[in-house]
């Protein structure tokens, strides 16, 4: 069954291989249906060598192209993993190689696995191209795994190849010394090459090379994570460069064809990597120099952004300026460097006006218009509302007076009887003349307003008032304000009690009253012969 | 005063002759003794020094201090110029024996220096007395403290001492360190005291405040 089906996959890819390409163009049912069965050969082909893969088969009847994608990475992700480190190890160590071929030797079957695996492992480069493109890159992989294959048969066959999954993947329907055979002959009906009679490295190179130089072209067009071409490139550092080896005519090349020789885009990829493991010989040099003259556009764009990532890669893993540091203190910091930076901070002091001639004329300007004005902005004292009544003070009078001792002592004694009666609450003749005039003046007024009397507001008088018969206080009392509450009731009499007049009163009452007057002269009278006799010292 | 005596005597007579003949004899009557009768008619003289620099104003205010005496008090006066005293006697016709010595207080406070209207209120007034005191009974001072100590009870031009005299209705003469006040005895007091915190060093505006206080309160009392 299987070698029916892989016949009729390989008979799917040999008509697939056929075809004009101009054909691909349009669809037709029998390419996509030969291009479905030759899918479903190569996976089956590779199926072995996937155990985690989830299909078994590919499936693609009735299946999208996208859907059949899917499958294939699905398959293909892991085994280029494990492929490029194998390919890796063997590029570090070239004697596993030989010891590879050595276990081939030894056990035909096991190095024919070897042999298959990395048959395999190169196929697996063709199924990474998308479109149909992949098919015929398929092929070129796998005859270019052919050629490894012969050089790896002639030399010594020992090596058992590496990796237990070279015995899980020949069973009963898949013998990878078969494949190896038709592929062969297969190759060899393609290029014309006489394999037998070249078996050296030469022939392996060359045919490397074209297959290189076909990659080469279609890389150009690829994206740059093209994995399939950056192999090949390690196949061919790995195998030997190829020089410039003229060989015998009849070898098509990529010389007579296009001219002369030029990097290959995926050893331009890899110089763009840089792997680390990787060696630079310096023979890529010439290459990237002669590569560069035909790029694209976009790939100096992507030159310049590499560069720049670079550039601001390296400037972030250096030490920042010290602008850019957070705090820093002038220890820190090159000496004056804060002089050339702008520094921004807050000022708190509002800049010095700059003095021009047009400030000093416009200032000048203003006080000459003031002082015309005489408006001048002066600060007056607020009056204090006085909350009680101004008290009186007595002025001290420094002048000499006119008067004679003992006329101010008679004028004093004049008063104190009442002989003279004198004005009381004003101090100054001024003083009362100008009062006098005032309250001459509020009449006046009070008889234009009908003598509708609004009273002054109350001020407390703290002063003492004399407690002079109210005749005496009368006469100068003016209209509008009258004396009598100049003195409080209390003031004016301070008694308790029914008051009675004389008349009013009876016989009895009469009697009380003169009786209570002889007992308190008595008393008085008694209270001063007491006071005599004490001071007298006399007892009697 | 022997007729006096005879006029008593013969009283006495009259009523030893009347006892005699009546059962009770009148009341004694005895007039108010005169001056002249008191020292037993003998006449009473006082002699005031006049010192060197009241010579002067004495002459020119002799008659001020003269006429009261002569007319009013009824004493004699004279100037002994040779011994330079100013003499008093009383006469027969003195009404009042004070009145000597009211005189002579009269002439002493002129020349102590105050003037005759200040110092005739001693003449009319019973309860008006001079106070002297000095410089160095309140407070020692020499030299310029002594000088200043005058200047400031003085004042400047006098105007401290009068505004004190003027509140406290008394004079003052300031003569060198001895200071006079004429007045009342309470009056007295309170222009000593305003004198003596002068001595003492007060500033006049304090003495000033605490003087209108005190005058205050003392014309409340009337």
């Amino acid at each position: 069954m299987a070698a029916t089906t892989d016949s009729g996959g390989v008979a799917a890819l040999h008509r697939l291989k056929s075809t004009d390409p101009p054909l691909y163009l349009s669809p037709s049912p029998d390419l996509s249906h030969s291009a479905r069965l030759a899918c479903q050969h190569i996976f089956a082909s590779l199926r072995p060598f996937t155990p985690k893969s989830p299909f078994d088969r590919l499936l693609a009847d009735g299946f999208d192209s996208e859907q059949i994608w899917q499958q294939i990475d699905l398959q293909s992700q892991p085994l280029i993993s494990t492929l490029r480190c194998e390919v890796k190890f063997f590029e570090k160590h070239p004697e596993e190689i030989s010891k590879l071929f050595l276990k081939v030797s030894v056990g035909k079957k096991e190095g024919k696995d070897g042999k298959s695996e990395e048959l395999e492992g190169l196929e697996l480069d063709g199924e990474k191209d998308e479109g149909f493109d992949e098919l015929e890159d398929g092929d070129e992989g796998l005859e270019g795994s052919d050629d490894v294959d012969d050089e790896e048969e002639e030399r010594e066959n020992e090596e058992e190849s590496d990796g237990g999954g070279v015995d899980g993947v020949e069973d009963r329907f898949l013998k990878i010394r078969e494949l190896e055979e038709y592929l062969e002959d297969d190759e060899a009906r393609e290029y014309g090459i006489k394999k037998k009679e070249k078996g050296d490295g030469k022939v392996a190179k060359e045919s490397i090379k074209e297959d290189d130089d076909d990659e080469d072209e279609e890389d150009g067009e690829d994206d740059d994570g093209d994995e399939e071409g950056e192999e090949d490139d390690d196949e061919l550092g790995v195998l030997g460069l190829v020089d410039g080896d003229d060989e015998e005519g009849g070898d098509a090349r990529y010389e007579d064809f296009f001219g002369g020789k030029k990097k290959t885009g995926s050893q331009q990829k890899k110089t763009r990597h840089d792997s680390s493991a990787g060696d630079k010989q310096s023979g890529d040099m010439d290459f990237d120099d002669k590569k560069k003259e035909n790029r694209s556009t976009h790939e100096k764009q992507l030159e310049k952004q590499r560069l720049k990532i670079e550039e601001m890669e390296k400037a972030n893993m250096e030490v920042k300026t010290w602008t850019m540091q957070g705090e820093v203190t002038a220890a820190k910091r090159p000496k004056n460097s804060a002089l050339e930076v702008d520094l921004d901070f807050e000022h708190n002091v509002r800049p010095a006006p700059v003095i021009t001639e047009e400030v000093t004329a416009s200032l000048e300007e203003l006080i000459q218009k003031r002082i015309l004005e005489g408006r001048f902005d002066d600060v007056f004292r607020a009056p204090t509302l006085p909350n009680k009544a101004p008290k009186e003070r007595k002025e001290l009078d420094e002048n000499k007076s006119n008067k004679g001792l003992a006329e101010v002592y008679a004028d004093e004694y004049a008063q104190k009887t009442g002989l003279v009666s004198s004005a009381l609450t004003f101090s100054d003749e001024q003083k009362k003349e100008a009062s006098v005039l005032f309250k001459k003046l509020c009449l006046k007024l009070d008889a234009l307003s009908h003598f509708h009397f609004t009273p002054k507001p109350v001020i407390e008088d703290m002063t003492i008032q004399a407690n002079v018969p109210a005749l005496a206080m009368e006469e100068i009392a003016p209209l509008a304000v009258s004396d009598a509450a100049m003195l409080a009731p209390e003031e004016v009499f301070a008694g308790k009690g029914d008051v009675k007049e004389e008349a009013e009163l009876t016989q009895a009452e009469r009697k009380r009253r003169r009786a209570n007057k002889k007992r308190k002269y008595k008393d008085e009278y008694h209270a001063c012969d007491r006071s005599f006799d004490e001071s007298s010292g006399l007892n009697q | 005063m022997q007729s006096d005596g005879g006029a008593t005597s013969m009283e006495v007579e009259k009523l030893a002759s009347e006892v005699k003949h009546a059962s009770l004899a009148p009341k004694p009557r005895f007039p108010p003794l005169k001056a002249h009768e008191i020292s037993d008619g003998q006449v009473q003289f006082r002699k005031i020094n006049v010192p060197q620099h009241r010579y002067t104003p004495l002459k020119k205010a002799w008659m001020e201090i003269y006429s009261p005496i002569m007319e009013q008090m009824g004493i004699d006066i004279r100037m002994n110029p040779k011994a330079r005293k100013v003499e008093l006697k009383t006469r027969p016709d003195t009404p009042d024996a004070s009145n000597l010595q009211k005189c002579a207080d009269f002439v002493s406070a002129f020349m102590m220096g105050f003037e005759p209207k200040d110092a005739i209120a001693l003449l009319r007034m019973d309860e008006l007395y001079v106070d002297t005191f000095e410089i160095k009974d309140v407070k020692t001072l020499r030299g310029e403290h002594l000088s200043r100590a005058i200047g400031r009870l003085s004042g400047k031009g006098g105007k401290t001492r009068i505004a004190i005299e003027n509140s406290t209705k008394t004079r003052i003469v300031i003569a060198d360190t001895k200071i006079h006040i004429l007045g009342s005895f309470s009056n007295i007091k309170i222009a000593r005291t305003s004198l003596c915190s002068l001595i003492l060093g007060s500033p006049a505006g304090k003495v000033y405040s605490k003087l209108r206080s005190v005058t205050a309160r003392l014309a409340e009392r009337f």
